[in-house]
C-alpha cells in the first residue's frame, strides 16, 4: 500500500495509534522481522475495521466516479467528500480516517483537476478546496499545496469550515510563501544571471501569487482566528506578512484587550522596522477603543511629540484629560509639547494649545509633594526616622566601638537622614534640628555642601515651603553651604513643574558665578530640576559653557551633562554638535580630565532610546582622536539602544569587553616589572587575580588563594606588611596608577553597564545578561570587573531579587576593594525602597566587616539609606507603567551615578560626593493614589499581588497572585500590580499605578457578591 | 590596599587565622573571600539558579514564545563565543598547569572521611572509618556549596585536609528501577485497546512532549492514570509500550518493591523514586500491582501491616503534596481497583482511570494474528473459528493457546502447527482455567 511508496509520510503523521504503520516502521530495527513478511499482506487487510472498510470503500467509489465521464454526477460526489471530511472527528494524536484513506488518490485527484475543461468552474473550485485540506496531511513540505489549492479554489467558503487545523496549516504556508517570496525575488535576480535556474523559475512560475492575493487570504484567517480565541496567531500572522495595520479594523470590543496586550509584550523582541509598527498600531487600537492611557503611554514609550498632543487632545471628557495630564506628568514630558504658555512665542510646527488651570496642575505634579505626605501617614511611615534607626548598629555584632573617623562619618549620616527622610520635609537632621544646631556645621568643607543640599531632598516636591527654608542657606558667606542651598533647590524641584519657576529664576544667574562650586551647583541644580524638559532657554544658558575653551573641563562637562539631562532622549542636535565641537577642539591634554567621561555621558543622554537617529553622531565620533573618542562612541550607541533588548548591541558591547587581549596588559606590565613600582601592589596586583599573576610570573602560579606559595610576585612585598593609611597619599598612587594601567580599557566599563542598559527592557535579556556578567566577572579585566557590581545594579533598580543579592553579596567581599565598594553601593541600588530585611541585615554585617575601611564603610552606609528611601515609599526603578515604559529621565539620573562610580576614588569618595544627588531624578514615590472626579483623594479597597504574566493565556485569568486586600492609598512595590477590590468604581487609567482618577458606578450595589 | 579587609577588618570568622598567614607571607595575591557559606542547605533539585534559563511565558505556541526562546539562543550563543573567545586567549596550558597542580595538592591515595561540623569557611571536623575525628583545613578548590554535614569528603592522606566531595549517592534500589533498555514491545504490538491507547497518551505522553496543547485550552494535564481491569488485558503490555516508544525516563516498579524489611525504608525508597524521577524529569514512574501497598487503610495490630499503610501515605504525598512534581507523570497498574484506597485514586492523584476490558471479537482476531504472524501455519488452521468461540479469552489466554499450540507442534517435530493443535491447546488452556484453578481467586 502506499505506506511502502512513500516512507517518509509516517514522519509527517503525529505518532498514530494506527497500528500498521507501526508495523511498517518498526520493521527494520526487529531481529524476528524475516517471519513477518508472509502474514504482512494478510495483516493489512484485516486490521482496517469493518467500519473503517465501509468508509474507504465509499471514499473510493467516490473518486472513481470523479475519474468517470458523467460530469453531472462531480458536484454529488464532491459534495458527499466534503460531508466525510467535514465530519470526521479528528482525534489530537492520529490524522482522521477520510485523510487516511484518501492519501493514495491524492495525486490522482490533482490530475483530475487538471484533465476538466474549464466549464466544470464550480467543480474545480470545490475539488480545489478538498486538496487543499487533503495536502495538509500529504504534500512534502516546502511545495506548499496547501495554499496553492486554496488560491486556486477561489473559493469563497471560509477557511475556518475546514477546521482549526486547517486554518493553522494555511497561516504557516501563507508565512512561509511570503518569505520565500523575498527569497525568491533575489534569487531569480541570480537565476537570470548563469541561467541555470530557469527550469526552476518556470516551475514556480505559476505559482506566483501576488502579495494582494496572499494578504486577502490572510485577512479572511485573521478574522476567523480573531472569532476563535485565538488573537496570537492573528497577530503572528499579520506580523509575517507586514501588514500589522490591517488588524486595527478587524478587532471588537471583545479583542482588543488581548490583541493589544499581545502586541505590547512582542515589541522588545521585534526587529526595528516592526517594533514600531506594532507599538503604533496598539497605541491607535486603543485609543479606537478610548482607552487613551494606553495609548498615551505607549506614544511615550515611542516618544512621539505629534502623536502625544494628539492623543492628549484627544479626549473630551475633561476628567480623562485629567488622568492623562497625571501620567504626563510622570512621564516628565516636557510641558511645551502639549501647552503653550500665553507669553511665551509659539513654537515652530502648529502651537500646542493652551490648557487650562486645573490641568497645568496635573501636568505640573504639584500636587506631588501633598499627595506623597498624605499617602506617608496613611501608612504610617510620616514620622521622621533617625539615622540610628537605620543601621540598628545593637543588632551589629560589634568587636570595638566605634572608630571611623568622624567627618565620613557625619557625611554618611546625612546622606542617609536625606534618602530616609525623603520628600516628608520633617527630618530630625536637617530640617526640623533645633535652631543653632544645625547638622550642616558638623560637617567639613565640601560635606557642607551635600548637607545643605540634603535639605533639597528632605522638602523635595515641595516647591514653595522648601524655597521658604533653603533660601536663608543660599545668602551663607560659607561658598560650600550656598553651593549647596543651589543643588537643593535644583532636588526640590525634580519631577515637578510649579508654576511660578523659581528654581530657574533663582539659579540662572549663578551658572555664570565665578566661584567653581557655586557655578556647578547651579549648573547641577538646573538639570536635576529640569530633567526632561527640553527647554530651549536653558539650552541657550549652558551652551555657551560647553563650548567656552576658558572653561575648566569640569565646568564645560557639568553643564554639559546638565544639558543632557535636560534633553535627555531629545537628540537635540544644537547641543550634539557643541559637545562634539568640544571634544574635537580642546586639546588633548583637557580631554585626559577625569570630568571628560560626563561630557560624552551627556552626549549619550541626549540620544537615550532614540535608537538610529544617533548614526551621524557616532560617524563623528570616530573623527575624535583622543581615547575618550571610543569611551563616546560605546556611551552614545548603548544610550541609543536603552532598553531595547537589541541583541545585536549586547553583542558587540560584548566583545569590546572580550577584548582584554594579551597585548594591552604586556604592556602594561613591562615597564613595570623592571621597575618594581611601589604603588601596583596597591590594588592592581590582588584585583587581577590569578590571571596576572600567571601571565606576569615566570612560573605558573595555583590558583587557589590559601595554598598559593609566597613565591608570588614580590613586586609589592616592600610595602605590603604595613597596609598604606588610606588618604591623600595612596590616593595619589591611585591615581598615578589608573593612569597607568586602566586608560586603555576604560571603555570596558561602560560597555559593561551598556550590556545592563540595553537588556533592562526586558526580562528574557535582562536574566540572560546576569549569566554573561557571570562571564565577565571571570574573565574580565579589573575594569570590567569593577563595572560588573554596578551594572547589576542598573538592571534590577529597586527589584531585589535573591539571585542578584546573592551574587551582590559575593562580589562584596571580593579582594579588589572596588570591586566591593561598587558591589555595596549596587546592593543599595537594587534594594532601593523596598526595606528588604534581608538586604538589610547584609549590609549590617557588611559594616562590620568593613569597619576599618572608611570608604567601603561610607558606601555601606549609603547603602543602607538607599535600601530604607523615603522608608520604603520611594523607589528608583526606571520602568513604570506596569513595567512597560521607561523613564527617561530615571535612567538618566542612575546612569550618571554608575558612571561616576566607575572612577569612585575620583568622585564620590573623593570631594563630589553630591554626585549622589543625581539618583533625585530616578526617585518617584511607588505608590497608588485614588482620586475621585473633583481631584480630592478617596479610599477604596484595592487587591495588591504579585503580577502575574497573563499574555497569551487561554481564558480570563486574574493578573495577580497571592493578593492582598488594602486600602488606598498604598505601596506598590517593583513586580507588583494592583486591581479595584470592587466594582464600586472604575478607574480612568486601566493600570493602577500612581495617580488614578476613579469614576463611580452607578449600578453598584454593595448586597452583591462582587468576584 | 588588597590587603586591607584582611589585615584590619578581616571576616569575624577565620580572621586570625588569615592574620597569621599574611604575615607570613604578606603578599598572597588572593585570600579566600569569605563568601557566605549557606552550609547544610545543598540545593537538591534542579540545575544552579545561575545557570538556569530564564521561564519562556506564554507557553502557548505563538510567535512572542519563539522570539523569546530564540532570543535565549542568541544569549546562549553569545556566552559560547565570548567563553571560548576567553578560554582560547587565557590559553589551554594555563588551564592545565592548574589541573595537574590541583591534582598534586590533592595527593594520591586519598581517604574517604565523612564530613562532621563546618567550623568556619576554610575548617571542619571529619571523621575517618577509623573512627577518629580531624580538625582539618578545607582546599580552597572544594566546592563549598557542596559541602554538607554528613557528606562523604575526599582527604588527603596525610593531612586529612578535604580536597574534594564525593556525589550523593542514591540508593542503588532506585538505580535499578530506571529502564536503561527499552522494551521491545511498541503500540503495534498491541491488539485493539484503541481508546485506551489514545487515553494514556493523552495523558501521560502528550503532556511531555507538547505541554503547550494543555496551556491553550487552560487545563492542567492529568499527573498520572491507573491501569486496571482482569488479569491478561495488557495493563504491563501497555506500559511497556509507553516505554518503548517515549523518550523520558522511565522507572518501573512492582507495588511489592516497595515493601521492606525495616521500619521507614519503604516510605525512604519512596521518596528516594520520586526525587530521582525529579532530577530526571521529564520522567514517567510506572507502579505496577500497586495493590500491594494501596490497598484500603484498616485498623491493624501488625505492624507490618502498618508500615505498608505508611509506605502508601508516603506515596500518596508524593503523588500530590505540598510539593510540586514537575514533569514526572504517574502509571499504575492492578486488577484490583476497588481494593484500592480511594485517596490514592481520587481526581488529583490520579485523574484517569482507563479500564481494561476482556477483548471483543475483533480484537481477539486481531490478538491472534499478531500472535500468529510469526508462527507458520498449516493450511487448514481457521483462526476464525477459535475467534468466534464464546470462551472468555483474554488477550494472555490467547498468547498462552499460540504457544500451546506451538508446543504440541513442536512435540511432533513437524514444521507446521496444525488445526489439531490449536483445538487442543485451546481445550488444555480453558480446562487449566476453568478447572484447575479456584475460580473466584483468579478472577
Amino acid at each position: 500500500m502506499s505506506q511502502d511508496k512513500d516512507p517518509q509520510s509516517a514522519d509527517i503523521l503525529v505518532p498514530s495509534t494506527d497500528p500498521e504503520k507501526k508495523k511498517d516502521e518498526s520493521e527494520k530495527p526487529k531481529i524476528n522481522g524475516d517471519a513477518k513478511g508472509k502474514g504482512k499482506g494478510e495483516s493489512e487487510e484485516v486490521e482496517i475495521s469493518e467500519e473503517d472498510l465501509q468508509l474507504k470503500t465509499e471514499l473510493e467509489m467516490l473518486v472513481e466516479r470523479l475519474k468517470e465521464s458523467d460530469t453531472n454526477l462531480y458536484l454529488p460526489a464532491l459534495e458527499s467528500l466534503r460531508t466525510l471530511i467535514k465530519t470526521s472527528t479528528s482525534s489530537m494524536t492520529s490524522v482522521p480516517k477520510p485523510l487516511k484513506f484518501l492519501r493514495p488518490h491524492y495525486e490522482e485527484l490533482g490530475q483530475i483537476r487538471e484533465g476538466w475543461s474549464d466549464s466544470l468552474k464550480e467543480q474545480k473550485s470545490l475539488l480545489a478546496s478538498i486538496l487543499s485540506v487533503l495536502a495538509m496531511t500529504y504534500s512534502d513540505t516546502g511545495k506548499r499545496d496547501t495554499l496553492f489549492y486554496r488560491l486556486l479554489s477561489q473559493s469563497t467558503e471560509a477557511p475556518g469550515s475546514w477546521g482549526h487545523e486547517y486554518v493553522r496549516h494555511l497561516s504557516s504556508e501563507l508565512g512561509e510563501e511570503y518569505n520565500a517570496r523575498f527569497v525568491g525575488e533575489e534569487e531569480h535576480v541570480n537565476g537570470h544571471m548563469n541561467g541555470e535556474a530557469n527550469g526552476a523559475a518556470e516551475k514556480t512560475s505559476d505559482r506566483n501569487y501576488s502579495v494582494d492575493q496572499l494578504r486577502s487570504l490572510a485577512l479572511e484567517l485573521v478574522d476567523f482566528n480573531l472569532k476563535h480565541n485565538a488573537e496570537a496567531d492573528a497577530v503572528d500572522l499579520l506580523l509575517e506578512l507586514e501588514c500589522i495595520e490591517q488588524i486595527v479594523s478587524r478587532i471588537d470590543e471583545k479583542t482588543w484587550p488581548r490583541v493589544c496586550q499581545y502586541m505590547v509584550s512582542c515589541v522588545p523582541l521585534l526587529v526595528p522596522p516592526d517594533d514600531v509598527h506594532f507599538l503604533r498600531t496598539a497605541s491607535e487600537i486603543y485609543a479606537k477603543f478610548n482607552r487613551y492611557p494606553e495609548a498615551l503611554a505607549l506614544a511615550v514609550r515611542l516618544n512621539d511629540r505629534t502623536l502625544i498632543r494628539e492623543l492628549y487632545a484627544a479626549p473630551t471628557n475633561p476628567v480623562m484629560k485629567k488622568q492623562l495630564s497625571y501620567f504626563l506628568a510622570r512621564a516628565q514630558i516636557p510641558l511645551h509639547w502639549v501647552h503653550t504658555a500665553e507669553d511665551t512665542e509659539k513654537e515652530g510646527d502648529g502651537p500646542a494649545p493652551l490648557q487650562d488651570e486645573d490641568t497645568l496642575l496635573c501636568l505640573g505634579n504639584t500636587k506631588l509633594s501633598h499627595h506623597f505626605r498624605n499617602f506617608g501617614k496613611a501608612v504610617d511611615v510620616h514620622e521622621p526616622r533617625s539615622v540610628e534607626d537605620i543601621y540598628k548598629t545593637h543588632l551589629e555584632t560589634t568587636r570595638t566601638t566605634h572608630n571611623a573617623d568622624s567627618a565620613r562619618h557625619n557625611l554618611a549620616s546625612t546622606f542617609v537622614n536625606a534618602f530616609v527622610n525623603a520628600g516628608f520635609g520633617n527630618d530630625k537632621l536637617m530640617v526640623a534640628a533645633p535652631e543653632g544646631q544645625s547638622w550642616i556645621y558638623k560637617n567639613k568643607e565640601q560635606g557642607m555642601l551635600s548637607a545643605t543640599a540634603s535639605i533639597g531632598l528632605s522638602m523635595m516636591w515641595d516647591s514653595e515651603a522648601g524655597i521658604d527654608f533653603i533660601d536663608k542657606y543660599s545668602y551663607s558667606s560659607e561658598e560650600n553651604i550656598k553651593a549647596g542651598a543651589f543643588l537643593a533647590m535644583g532636588i526640590l524641584h525634580s519631577g515637578i513643574r510649579p508654576d511660578p519657576d523659581v528654581a530657574f529664576a533663582l539659579l540662572e544667574e549663578h551658572t555664570m558665578s565665578k566661584s567653581l562650586p557655586l557655578q556647578i551647583s547651579a549648573i547641577n541644580g538646573i538639570g536635576i530640576a529640569y530633567a526632561g524638559t527640553c527647554r530651549a532657554d536653558i539650552r541657550d544658558l549652558l551652551l555657551p559653557h560647553i563650548a567656552d575653551d576658558a572653561n575648566s573641563m569640569e565646568v564645560a562637562s557639568m553643564a554639559a551633562l546638565a544639558l543632557g539631562f535636560v534633553f535627555v532622549g531629545s537628540a537635540d542636535e544644537e547641543i550634539a554638535t557643541g559637545i562634539l565641537r568640544t571634544l574635537l577642539e580642546r586639546e588633548s591634554t583637557a580631554l585626559d580630565s577625569e570630568w571628560t567621561i560626563f561630557l560624552v555621558l551627556a552626549l549619550g543622554l541626549l540620544f537615550l532610546g532614540s535608537q538610529d537617529t544617533s548614526e551621524a553622531t557616532l560617524e563623528t565620533l570616530r573623527a575624535v582622536e583622543h581615547e575618550i573618542g571610543q569611551t563616546a562612541e560605546i556611551l552614545v550607541d548603548v544610550c541609543s539602544y536603552a532598553g531595547t533588548g537589541n541583541v545585536l548591541k549586547v553583542q558587540k558591547m560584548l566583545h569590546l569587553c572580550a577584548e582584554h587581549a594579551a597585548k594591552e596588559k604586556k604592556k602594561k606590565d613591562d615597564p613595570k616589572e623592571p621597575a618594581t613600582e611601589g604603588a601596583s601592589g596597591t590594588a592592581a596586583a590582588p584585583a587581577e587575580g590569578d590571571g596576572d599573576v600567571a601571565m606576569g610570573g615566570e612560573s605558573a602560579q595555583p590558583a587557589s588563594g590559601d595554598d598559593a606559595p609566597a613565591s608570588a610576585p614580590a613586586a609589592s612585598s616592600i610595602e605590603a606588611p604595613v597596609p598604606p593609611p588610606p588618604g591623600e597619599a595612596e590616593e595619589d598612587e591611585e591615581d598615578e596608577d589608573e593612569q597607568v594601567e586602566s586608560k586603555p580599557l576604560k571603555h570596558q566599563a561602560v560597555a559593561t553597564i551598556g550590556i545592563a542598559l540595553i537588556a533592562m527592557g526586558e526580562e528574557v535579556g535582562a536574566e540572560m545578561a546576569l549569566r554573561q556578567y557571570q562571564h565577565l566577572m571571570t574573565f574580565g579585566d579589573p575594569v570590567i570587573r569593577k563595572s560588573v557590581p554596578l551594572a547589576l545594579g542598573l538592571i534590577s533598580a529597586s527589584n531585589p531579587q535573591l539571585s542578584i543579592l546573592d551574587t551582590l553579596s559575593k562580589y562584596s567581599h571580593d579582594s579588589d576593594l572596588e570591586v566591593a565598594q561598587n558591589a555595596i553601593i549596587a546592593m543599595g541600588l537594587v534594594g532601593a525602597g523596598t526595606n528588604n530585611a534581608r538586604l538589610a541585615q547584609m549590609l549590617r554585617q557588611l559594616a562590620v566587616y568593613y569597619y576599618k575601611e572608611p570608604d567601603c564603610f561610607f558606601i555601606v552606609r549609603v547603602a543602607q539609606g538607599l535600601v530604607h528611601m523615603g522608608k520604603g515609599t520611594i523607589g528608583l526603578n526606571p520602568f513604570y507603567h506596569d513595567g512597560q515604559v521607561m523613564s527617561r529621565t530615571a535612567v538618566a539620573g542612575l546612569l550618571s551615578v554608575l558612571v561616576s562610580f566607575t572612577n569612585s576614588k575620583a568622585f564620590v569618595l573623593g570631594s563630589h560626593h553630591w554626585m549622589l544627588y543625581w539618583l533625585v531624578t530616578a526617585m518617584y514615590p511607588q505608590f497608588l493614589i485614588t482620586l475621585n472626579e473633583q481631584q480630592e483623594e478617596l479610599a477604596t479597597t484595592v487587591r495588591v499581588g504579585q503580577a502575574v504574566n497573563t499574555i497569551g493565556l487561554a481564558g480570563t485569568r486574574m493578573g495577580i497572585s497571592g493578593f492582598q486586600t488594602h486600602q488606598t492609598p498604598v505601596r506598590i512595590a517593583t513586580g507588583e500590580r494592583a486591581e479595584l477590590g470592587t466594582n464600586e468604581y472604575f478607574p480612568y487609567a486601566s493600570v493602577l499605578e500612581g495617580l488614578v482618577i476613579l469614576k463611580k458606578n452607578e449600578g453598584y450595589d454593595a448586597q452583591d457578591v462582587q468576584m | 590596599m588588597g590587603q586591607g579587609p584582611s589585615s584590619g577588618a578581616g571576616p569575624r570568622r577565620g580572621a586570625g587565622d588569615r592574620e597569621s598567614k599574611d604575615n607570613k607571607k604578606p603578599d598572597a595575591p588572593k585570600w579566600e573571600p569569605p563568601v557566605p557559606t549557606r552550609v547544610g542547605k545543598k540545593k537538591r533539585r534542579g540545575p544552579d539558579a545561575s545557570s538556569k534559563l530564564p521561564p519562556v511565558f506564554p507557553t502557548t505556541r505563538c510567535k512572542l514564545k519563539m522570539l523569546k526562546m530564540e532570543r535565549i539562543k542568541d544569549y546562549l550563543l553569545m556566552e559560547e563565543e565570548f567563553v571560548s573567545n576567553q578560554a582560547s586567549t587565557a590559553g589551554e596550558d594555563r588551564t592545565a598547569a592548574d589541573r595537574s597542580k590541583v591534582d598534586d595538592l590533592k595527593g594520591s591515595p586519598m581517604g574517604v572521611g565523612s564530613l562532621e561540623e563546618i567550623i568556619d569557611d576554610d575548617h571542619a571536623i571529619v571523621s575517618i572509618s577509623n573512627g577518629s575525628e580531624y580538625y582539618v583545613g578545607i582546599m580552597s578548590f572544594v566546592d563549598k556549596d557542596m559541602l554538607e554535614p554528613g557528606c562523604s569528603v575526599l582527604v588527603h592522606h596525610k593531612t586529612h585536609s578535604i580536597v574534594g566531595v564525593l556525589a550523593d549517592d542514591t540508593d542503588p534500589m532506585v538505580s535499578v528501577m530506571k529502564l536503561d533498555k527499552a522494551p521491545t514491545e511498541s503500540y503495534a504490538d498491541i491488539g485493539g485497546l484503541e481508546t485506551q491507547i489514545q487515553e494514556i497518551k493523552e495523558s501521560v505522553e502528550l503532556p511531555l512532549t507538547h505541554p503547550e496543547l494543555y496551556e491553550e485550552m487552560g487545563i492542567r494535564p492529568p499527573k498520572g492514570v491507573i491501569l486496571y481491569g482482569v488479569p491478561g488485558t495488557g495493563k504491563t503490555l501497555l506500559a511497556k509500550a509507553v516505554a518503548n516508544q517515549t523518550s523520558a525516563t522511565f522507572l518501573r516498579i512492582v507495588g511489592s518493591e516497595l515493601i521492606q524489611k525495616y521500619l521507614g525504608d519503604g516510605p525512604k525508597l519512596v521518596r528516594e523514586l520520586f526525587r530521582v524521577a525529579e532530577e530526571n524529569a521529564p520522567s514517567i514512574v510506572f507502579i505496577d500491582e500497586i495493590d500491594a501497598v494501596g490497598t484500603k487503610r484498616y485498623d491493624s495490630s501488625s505492624s507490618g501491616q502498618r508500615e505498608i499503610q505508611r509506605t502508601m501515605l508516603e506515596l500518596l504525598n508524593q503523588l500530590d503534596g505540598f510539593d510540586t512534581r514537575g514533569d514526572v507523570k504517574v502509571i499504575m497498574a492492578t486488577n484490583r481497583i476497588e481494593s484500592l484506597d480511594p485517596a490514592l485514586i481520587r481526581p488529583g492523584r490520579i485523574d484517569r482511570k482507563i479500564e481494561f476490558p476482556l477483548p471483543d471479537t475483533k480484537t481477539k482476531r486481531h490478538i491472534f494474528k499478531l500472535h500468529t504472524s510469526r508462527m507458520s501455519l498449516a493450511e487448514d488452521v481457521d483462526l476464525e473459528e477459535l475467534v468466534m468461540t464464546k470462551d472468555d479469552l483474554s488477550g494472555a489466554d490467547i498468547k498462552a493457546v499460540c504457544t500451546e499450540a506451538g508446543l504440541l507442534a513442536l512435540r511432533e517435530r513437524r514444521m507446521r502447527v496444525t488445526k489439531q493443535d490449536f483445538n487442543s491447546a485451546r481445550e488444555k488452556v480453558l480446562y487449566r482455567k476453568d478447572e484447575n484453578t479456584p475460580a473466584g481467586l483468579y478472577l
